[in-house]
């Protein structure tokens, strides 16, 4: 009896041991960054490295928001969520066409939203500047709303498209006899039915446009309509590396987006695996 | 009868704006880059027609054929060890109950957090001026070596990189595919006595074959298209060794300005991403769906 005690004990033992290892290799490189961004600035680079700081200091915390940081995170915040709001939009409009109706061209509509889908954005890039300068999007907000919603898109109609199909018609179909026009039968009766796959959807545009670098990096130029990612950026480069505030700014980057996973992880983690292709 | 009229173009109108979004800002550039790759360009001024002339300086560029190598090493150890990670992590988690709900969500953060802010923090990490990496590779002897400034080590970061972040997302992907099974046929085959290794071979794998052919092409499509991670981490250095072919693409556009062959090598990384998932699903269709 002791024995087969003795060995779950063993066997708990190994997997608190595992994971621990995992937690370790997902969690160090951040921890490491946090701690760093709050040593004094002599203190960074130093060898051996100290785990913990000696003498915490939020100068680095300080330097990020005296450099404008807090306008540059309300940039990332307002495109993010018109972002959203146009995916959205557009994705639910576009998405009930395809669940709802039969019409001639919707097959090829089908097919073409996947193949747009597996359009590398990368490829895009160059001949993607040369056409916001030529309409007067390059370097603005909006430029890059539209970009976002464009690459998402495709994702949101395919992902909206599977959750009206698994809504029941005959609510819909009231609504229509009660002489409710399809746009408005949409909105009234569709929509409110459908939040855990907006939520979804929308959620999956929220942390591309957030965490999106290359997009963001390569359409500005101007601190007008520079995103927080790029702002980190420029601490690489600009005045020589800055490992301080180029710590900080990144810890202060991921608490918004794990803040809000940490409370709608589940319907983030269906979006995933029920969602595009888009690399 | 009236209705029926009005009815037949509602479906149009709810596609048009999504279809004009699309047309303007992907299938446009698209055309506008092919448009762009046949001609000599100069800051955004179309000089005059030269037809394949910038193919051919493509390809026959060292620096892209280099960048070409650069890829295809990047993109085949990070998918083969992403994908193993990732794997593991869905077999190991796969479990219910809290310390496994905890870890699946531990294991998410690196692949919630931005591209640029995680290889930032490897960038800091594996820095010989951070010291970590350098006290940790010490007790081996290595203590001097400075990671991203030898070619082998910084391709072997890159690719840490690439598992670092994208492992979480194989996890993900694997572990909706397992918890469709139903566990009857586990039980079933335990008490006809078959050992683990033998219910992984005969259960599990089989019938995962569609989630892991999908985890393949996403990871691999990520990874052959991937721009932040060497940007970052690496700048495509020491030298050229990690400089990947988007990379050299995004150089040639937006530091070299060179809009000509930048437009060519996009349309050729494009064409590449069609042929690549073609070949990936006829390979997947003729191993009798794996």
């Amino acid at each position: 009896m002791t024995d087969v005690f003795a060995h779950a004990l063993r066997r708990k033992a190994a997997r608190l041991a595992v994971n621990a290892l995992i937690g370790l290799f997902a969690l160090l490189p951040i921890l490491w960054g946090f701690l760093s961004s709050l040593k004094p600035t002599d203190k960074i680079v130093e060898f051996p490295p100290r785990l913990l700081p000696e003498n915490p200091t939020l100068e680095h915390y300080v330097r990020i928001f005296a450099d404008n940081a807090a306008y540059f995170i309300a940039n990332s915040i307002a495109v993010s969520a018109a972002s959203v709001l146009l995916t959205l939009a557009l994705g639910a409009l576009a998405g009930y066409a395809i669940a709802r109706f039969r019409f001639p061209g919707r097959d090829t509509l089908m097919v073409s939203t996947v193949a747009v889908m597996s359009i590398p954005i990368a490829s895009l890039l160059v001949p993607t500047f040369t056409l916001l300068s030529a309409t007067g999007l390059a370097d603005t907000r909006l430029g890059l709303v539209l970009l976002y919603s464009a690459y998402q898109l495709p994702v949101v109609v395919w992902m909206l498209y599977g959750y009206f199909l698994s809504l029941p018609v005959e609510v819909e179909n009231a609504a229509r006899v009660d002489g409710c026009s399809p746009t408005r039968t949409l909105f009234k009766v569709v929509l409110p039915l459908s939040k855990p796959g907006l939520v979804a959807a929308g959620l999956f545009v929220l942390v591309f446009a957030w965490n999106d670098f290359v997009v963001a990096v390569t359409m500005t130029s101007s601190e007008t309509a520079r995103t927080f990612p790029v702002a980190i950026y420029f601490y690489l480069g600009f005045y020589g590396r800055e490992w301080g505030p180029l710590l900080a700014a990144s810890i202060v980057s991921i608490v918004p987006i794990v803040a809000i996973f940490v409370f709608l992880q589940r319907h983030f983690v269906s979006g995933l695996t029920g969602g595009g292709v888009k690399g | 009868m009236e209705t029926r009229r009005a009815e037949f173009w509602v479906p149009y109108r709810l596609i048009a704006p999504a279809v004009a979004l699309e047309a303007g800002l992907v299938i446009g550039p698209l055309l506008v880059g092919f448009w762009y790759s046949l001609h000599n360009v100069r800051f955004f001024q179309i000089r005059s027609f030269v037809g394949w002339d910038n193919y051919a300086r493509v390809v026959t560029s060292p620096e892209v054929l280099g960048s070409l190598a650069a890829t295809a090493i990047f993109a085949f150890f990070s998918l083969i060890l992403t994908f193993a990670l990732g794997f593991a992590l869905a077999l190991w988690l796969e479990r219910d109950g809290r310390s496994a709900t905890l870890m699946r969500a531990i294991v998410l953060v690196p692949y919630m957090i931005a591209m640029l802010v995680g290889s930032m923090l490897l960038k800091w990490l594996f820095s010989q001026e951070a010291g970590l990496s350098q006290l940790a590779l010490g007790p081996l002897g290595m203590g001097d070596v400075s990671i991203l400034a030898n070619p082998k080590s910084a391709m072997a970061a890159l690719v840490f990189n690439a598992m670092w972040r994208d492992a979480a997302f194989a996890m993900i992907m694997l572990l909706a595919g397992l918890k469709s099974i139903p566990p009857s046929l586990h039980l079933a085959a335990r008490v006809d006595g078959a050992d683990a290794w033998m219910r992984f071979r005969r259960i599990t794998l089989p019938l995962l074959r569609i989630p892991i052919l999908i985890t393949v092409v996403r990871l691999l499509i990520h990874f052959v298209n991937i721009l932040t991670f060497p940007l970052i981490l690496t700048g495509g250095g020491p030298g050229n060794s990690t400089e990947v072919v988007v990379l050299r693409m995004f150089r040639l556009g937006f530091q070299d300005h060179i809009l000509g062959p930048a437009n060519a090598l996009a349309i050729l990384v494009f064409l590449a991403n069609l042929a690549l998932v073609a070949m990936l699903l006829l390979l997947f269709r003729r191993a009798g769906r794996l």
